[in-house]
């Protein structure tokens, strides 16, 4: 087959097209999760939202409507447990983490016979993305594109450094929810493309690459994007090509593109965007 | 509970009424009362843990009050602007931002005026492009300041201002300080430097019951400060027994 022609599988690109948005969506929340030490939260709602899927498997209907909630639900959560100093971040995310999971193990343990779609979830598969998904993760894409908009300065102070945003009267704790919940939303969003398993890649991997090379706030914020969105849209391809499968090829190529830029930061430290 | 007024002729910019504020379950500070006043170079002093930091946090509501009142007084209907320069900041490591992008988020600097701004707090020039975790204490209290005198606050706070800042900019600070003071604005400097308090306070707030303040410009402290210090403080307490009108005293636990 013409490497050309690919372009005119409708999976494909339904797919191509579905990463693009998720990557930008992706590497603009992961710019302010990352920095706040958080990056553990990717795979600990995504592993946790199984309880969604679960639920949806057991009962017999659409499982990542289910997810999106439990999502939701365990980001909002989050963002209070974050207030309290009595309890870290890090801590209550592995619980929401191995409570979810177990939750989701038990309930699957009562559908009966192979469940193959599970893998799916579990993996991704880009077989499984519609038309529909694709609208509805447009909507979601407009939706954040304009409230990132309107709360970007509170974002980025807060993220800097709290008191300061605080004494400047941002509204810091609404940002906080918006970010927690809008990064839980997203992760699931990603669910068909990566899986739960390696959804989080996407999110961290290519600030962390960004990091490496970036040196002003705006071009670590462009790269950040450029990598996630070659990272995805490479991954596919090269999932179709060799036919293995597409979230962990897509995330073991942003791991091979951390550890270039590892070394490129570490070889030629002078040299910087 | 902080409540905010405003009237044409007022004293004070802050009026503390009995706080009780607890931090980390812990008391900190219990029914004290204190003002800041208008135009005025305020220092609040005490030994360390005394509940200075506690105090001009709970003020900025960064802390909030177990009991009493803050009460915010403006001179116009519009909401007071604080300004605030913490000793250290421990900015987060992990992202990327410059000292021009710094002064654009935190005080919306323009591109044209960024150079200009940083001048006037003796901010070298060279260091434009550089990443804040790249500064040292210095250099970041001296951004902090400059970005803060660019949003024109009504009343600004300053945590230790000079513990970073080396000499040749010391000189530099306290008359950028003393000109925005004759502007109008209220300062409030929290220090441990008594000669810079006795030279300059107009105002003198102390948590410790180890202060013993009469007068504005005038504390005299029973332990812990060197001798020297002290001998400054009582050189300029003529008159210890008259008091003055704008004088608070926070008795702390």
């Amino acid at each position: 087959m013409d490497f050309f022609e690919l372009f005119s599988i409708p999976f494909i690109i339904r797919a191509l097209i579905g990463s693009v948005l998720l990557s930008i969506i992706f590497g603009l929340f992961g710019t302010f999760i990352v920095p706040r030490r958080i990056s553990f939260m990717a795979d600990g709602i995504s592993h946790a939202s199984l309880l969604g899927i679960a639920f949806g498997l057991f009962i017999g209907t659409y499982p990542l409507i289910y997810a999106f909630l439990v999502a939701a639900i365990f980001g909002f959560i989050l963002a209070k447990v974050s207030e309290s100093s009595r309890i870290t971040e890090d801590g209550f995310i592995g619980i929401l983490l191995t409570g979810g999971m177990s939750g989701a193990l038990i309930l699957l343990s009562f559908v009966p016979g192979y469940k193959p779609e599970l893998f799916s979830y579990l993996f991704g598969n880009i077989l499984s993305i519609e038309w529909m998904d694709l609208y509805i993760l447009a909507a979601f894409f407009v939706i954040t594109l304009v409230i990132l908009y309107s709360q970007w300065r509170p974002l980025v102070m807060s993220t800097m450094h709290v008191e300061l945003a605080q004494v400047l009267r941002m509204p810091i704790k609404r940002t906080r929810y918006f970010l927690f919940v809008g990064t839980a939303i997203a992760l699931i969003a990603g669910v068909k493309l990566l899986g739960v398993i390696l959804v989080s890649a996407l999110l961290i991997t290519p600030v962390l690459t960004a990091n490496q090379i970036g040196t002003t706030f705006k071009s670590t914020l462009i790269l950040t994007l450029i990598i996630g969105t070659l990272g995805s849209i490479v991954g596919i391809i090269l999932s179709y090509v060799f036919d293995i499968p597409t979230g962990p090829a897509i995330a073991l190529l942003l791991v091979a593109m951390f550890t270039v830029s590892l070394v490129y930061s570490n070889l030629f430290k002078n040299i910087k965007v | 509970m902080t409540t905010a007024e405003h009237s044409e002729d007022i004293e004070n910019i802050v009026d503390c009424q009995n706080l009780s504020i607890h931090r980390d379950m812990r008391e900190v500070l219990h029914n004290a009362s204190c003002c800041i006043p208008i135009n005025a170079l305020t220092f609040i002093v005490g030994e360390n843990g005394s509940g200075k930091t506690t105090l001009v946090q709970s003020i900025l509501g960064l802390l909030p009050i177990t009991n009493g009142e803050i009460k915010l007084n403006s001179k116009s209907k519009k909401e007071l602007v604080f300004g605030y320069v913490p000793q250290s900041v421990n900015f987060s490591k992990h992202i990327q931002m410059t000292v021009s992008e710094y002064l654009k988020y935190s005080a919306s600097v323009p591109s044209d005026l960024i150079e200009e701004t940083l001048s006037i707090v003796d901010f070298p020039e060279t260091h434009l492009h550089n990443r804040l975790t790249e500064l040292s204490g210095g250099q970041t209290q001296k951004l902090l300041l400059a970005a803060e005198l660019f949003r024109s606050p009504d009343i600004l706070f300053l945590d230790e201002p000079l513990s970073n800042v080396d000499d040749s900019s010391e000189k530099h600070i306290i008359d950028v300080i003393l000109g925005i003071k004759n502007q109008g604005v209220a300062i409030v400097i929290i220090t441990h430097d008594w000669q810079m308090v006795s030279s300059y306070a107009d105002h003198v707030i102390c948590l410790n019951t180890n202060f013993l303040c009469e007068l504005s410009s005038s504390c005299i402290c029973k332990n812990s400060l060197s001798k020297l210090n002290i001998r400054n403080i009582q050189k300029a307490t003529p008159d210890p027994q008259s008091s003055h009108p704008g004088y608070c005293y926070i008795e702390n636990i």
